[in-house]
């Protein structure tokens, strides 16, 4: 049980002296039942992580700030503790776990809390007996962390996090970086853990479509210092957050809202509603290709001779699970990355060939971790070396990071933005550069839907001038929403090169959310459906 | 350092000691340089290397004299100063790339949280370094930069930072799964502890480094060391009378770890047998 009264949390401002002027949390009140689940979701960079960080002490302690109010855990007032103090009651799992593990080997890194918390050896071998079979890590407990997948990993983290028998769970973003199979197996765990366990799960998530059919309740943060919690059909009428589930059938005026994909399945049977044909762009000619292009790690097969056309005026998807060698693939179409073999061909060479300079006339590229681009001391300085390197007018970058991610202060420092604020400013940066070729790795990851929707119009008008564009990601949504061809890759192989309504239509591996609720072939998006 | 290569494994941090051996070089190559530049000029047999002398008066009445002639011997010297302090990097960096610094964290008492923790942060910054200017490379070249932009502002301050922060969200992991906990200990033995493990750093930094750098009243240095090692015998004790862990996982006594102190049992040795020799 976790009562929140009165809490109130400001980061101090660059001078580090005084609070800022708008809370980042504002006199919140609510409280956290056990074995309730409890989605946590907001806007891009409205303060999800740091609502999450002040019910463990991470926030302040961690990351500078104040605090006040009251925070009842059990009934002890536990508000600004160190992190260690909480770590009995509270665990917590963070977004990417291999920067946050403190082991090698997951048993090290599965024990380390039980011993930290001096719990005796017999207590250690029951809890770890009683998780491993829980959270499935049979025969994983002598391997290194690092050879491990993505979704393996967080189930890892997961026990680590409840070994010194916290009742309170709290992850953040767990599933960002999995690939579908990876996250379902991971948000089924957690609704195993507060319906059996009893622990109170709470979740901070982006896709949230697959998710809010399986929780409790749902805690928005707005970002104007408010949070609220509620039941999650009152909980979504800011549509910057909504998932499409809700959008069709707000648009559909559907009474109450369906929250499951079978609920959506029987109102939409009802009454069935006219919808548009999907876009797709003529394809224009013929920019890169790659002709046996081979990537090998040692013994490992990263990619296998891999033949790729990528024409014009078109976005062309990329999709496959964790570990299959997208991001591997789009590094060695870049030039830069690793090749062991074959070649790319554009009008202007191979990439890997051309100078910096060149290269970036020819293709630009958007990596995951996009905070490695960023590199100046403010926001207004990044924009005007943005505007400068590519010989734009200035004010251009800014204009285009103000659709991506609305208005923000630009004194603000890069690092201080959130993680979806920080990819829009470096998918303005690039976007700006006016290359013919665009790779975006994994561009969504901790974006909300208006920035998501943001980012599609932008990509729709990059259909021009004969500029391919090549998107490797795991999001299915925006995929529908903005691929001309998707192309499939497993274990290193291309094996699938089809048009979006073939992959991701009704009763497929991949199907969009909305083509699984209507069973209409030719409908994968919301932006189809008439009202 | 053949030990260092055969024992060795695959991990991020293993792969420092290239790093440290160029670090090594670099000191030594600076100090025969600076020898070289800063020259007293006042040599007058095995001339090794005859410069025009140059003398600046910088006011006050004083005047400095950069390189002239320069003799045998103050290279040797120069050498020797530089390779002293080459091995000193060298030790760390060996150590750096054998030992998991994680897994030596474990074994730290739970009551000396604080300099555990800069430790921590202190002793995963050559690898991460590494890790982080790799990839800010890689990402610089995706960027480009504008002429404006010099080195310092391109690579130098995003490495730190993101060294910095990396460090950060592996202290701040390891704190919210417990590390550092106090069970049942007052303020007042938090505060001796803390004090005693105060007195035990700065006693054996002021030793050793009075024994590096000016070793003549050895005995004084090694009694100060002393002195430290002693307090930090008092700082152990202290902060493990009660138990506020459990050892759930038993670190196992291999071959490698045989080796490996084997070969650092010989070169102390060696040392202690050259240093009594004199």
């Amino acid at each position: 049980m976790i009562e929140i009264k009165n809490l109130t949390f400001s980061y101090l401002d660059s001078e580090g002296k005084k609070k800022s002027e708008n809370p980042q949390l504002n006199r919140v009140n609510l409280s956290i039942n056990s074995g309730e689940f409890v989605l946590v979701c907001g806007p891009t960079g409205s303060g999800k992580s740091t609502f999450l960080k002040t019910l463990n002490g991470l926030a302040p302690n961690f990351t500078g700030g104040v605090i006040s109010g009251e925070l009842l855990l059990d009934g002890i007032n536990l508000l600004g503790s160190e992190p260690h103090e909480f770590s009995h009651l509270v665990g917590y799992v963070n977004q990417q776990p291999e920067g946050a593990f403190v082991a090698d080997i997951v048993l090290d890194e599965i024990v380390y809390s039980a011993e930290q918390l001096a719990i005796s050896k017999e207590q250690i071998k029951e809890s770890l007996d009683h998780l491993v079979e829980l959270l499935g890590l049979e025969g994983m407990l002598h391997r290194p962390l690092t050879t491990l997948s993505g979704g393996q990993q967080q189930r890892v983290a997961i026990a680590a996090a409840l070994i010194g028998g916290a009742k309170v769970l709290l992850l953040d973003e767990p599933t960002s970086a999995l690939d579908l199979k990876g996250a379902t197996e991971v948000l089924e765990l957690l609704q195993k853990l507060s319906r059996e366990e009893g622990v109170s799960v709470l979740l901070a998530e982006h896709r949230i479509s697959r998710v809010i059919g399986a929780v409790d309740s749902v805690i928005v943060v707005h970002g104007d210092g408010s949070v609220t919690k509620g039941k999650p059909a009152e909980q979504f009428n800011d549509s910057r957050f909504a998932p499409p589930i809700i959008e069709l059938g707000k648009k559909l005026g559907w009474n109450p809202l369906a929250m499951t994909s079978n609920q959506g399945r029987k109102l939409w049977q009802q009454k069935p509603a006219e919808y548009a044909r999907r876009k797709i762009n003529e394809s224009g000619a013929l920019v890169l290709e790659t002709r046996e292009l081979e990537v090998t790690f040692g013994k490992v097969t990263a990619v296998k001779p891999t033949n790729l056309k990528l024409f014009g005026n078109q976005v062309t998807a990329l999709m496959g699970e964790n570990g299959s060698g997208k991001t591997t693939l789009c590094w060695a179409i870049q030039g830069s990355g690793y090749r062991t073999s074959g070649t790319v061909l554009t009008v202007a060479g191979d990439p890997k060939d051309l100078s910096t300079q060149d290269r970036l006339a020819l293709v630009t590229m958007v990596p995951q971790r996009a905070s490695d681009l960023l590199f100046l001391n403010s926001l207004a300085e990044e924009l005007k070396e943005s505007d400068n390197f590519a010989k734009v007018q200035p004010g251009t970058t800014g204009a285009l990071f103000l659709k991506l991610a609305g208005r923000i202060d630009t004194a603000i420092h890069p690092r201080d933005l959130s993680a979806g604020q920080q990819l829009s400013l470096v998918l303005a940066i690039q976007l700006v550069k006016n290359a013919p070729v665009l790779v975006l790795d994994e561009p969504t990851r901790g974006l909300d839907y208006a920035a998501k929707r943001a980012l599609a119009k932008q990509l729709d008008q990059l259909r021009t001038n004969n500029r391919a564009v090549l998107l490797a990601t795991h999001d299915i949504e925006f995929v529908a929403m903005v691929a001309d061809r998707v192309v499939v890759i497993d274990s290193g192989e291309l094996v699938l090169d089809s048009n979006p309504l073939e992959v991701l239509g009704t009763g497929k591996e991949l199907s969009s959310q909305i083509a699984e609720i209507t069973g209409e072939q030719g409908l994968i998006t919301i932006e189809q459906v008439l009202n | 350092m053949f030990t260092v290569r055969l024992c060795r494994d695959d991990s991020p941090w293993s792969k420092s000691i290239s790093f440290y051996l160029q670090l090594g070089a670099i000191v030594v190559s600076l100090r025969v340089l600076f020898r070289v530049i800063f020259n007293l000029g006042d040599a007058t047999e095995n001339i090794l290397l005859d410069l025009p002398a140059v003398s600046i008066d910088i006011g006050f009445g004083n005047t400095v004299h950069l390189l002239g002639a320069v003799s045998a011997l103050s290279i040797q010297a120069a050498l020797i100063d530089g390779f002293r302090l080459a091995a000193i990097i060298l030790s760390i960096g060996m150590a750096n790339s054998l030992a998991n610094p994680r897994k030596l964290l474990r074994a730290t008492p739970g009551a000396l949280y604080e300099i555990a923790t800069a430790v921590s942060i202190a002793i995963n910054l050559a690898p991460q370094l590494i890790a982080s200017l790799k990839q800010v490379r890689r990402a610089r070249g995706l960027r480009g930069n504008s002429k404006g932009i010099s080195a310092l502002t391109g690579i130098v301050i995003p490495v730190l930072e993101d060294t910095i922060e990396q460090s950060m969200q592996l202290a701040a992991s390891m704190s919210a799964r417990g590390f550092g906990r106090r069970c049942n200990r007052n303020a007042i033995q938090l505060r001796l502890t803390r004090f005693t493990s105060f007195l035990t750093l700065t006693f054996i930094t002021i030793g050793v480094a009075m024994l590096l750098f000016s070793p003549v009243q050895q005995y004084v240095d090694l009694l100060i060391i002393l002195a430290g090692l002693a307090f930090a015998a008092i700082t152990l004790r202290l902060s493990s009378t009660k138990t506020t862990r459990t050892k759930y996982i038993v670190q196992r006594w291999g071959v490698v770890d045989a080796i490996i102190m084997a070969s650092s049992a010989l070169v102390l040795l060696t040392a202690l047998s050259g240093a009594f020799s004199q």
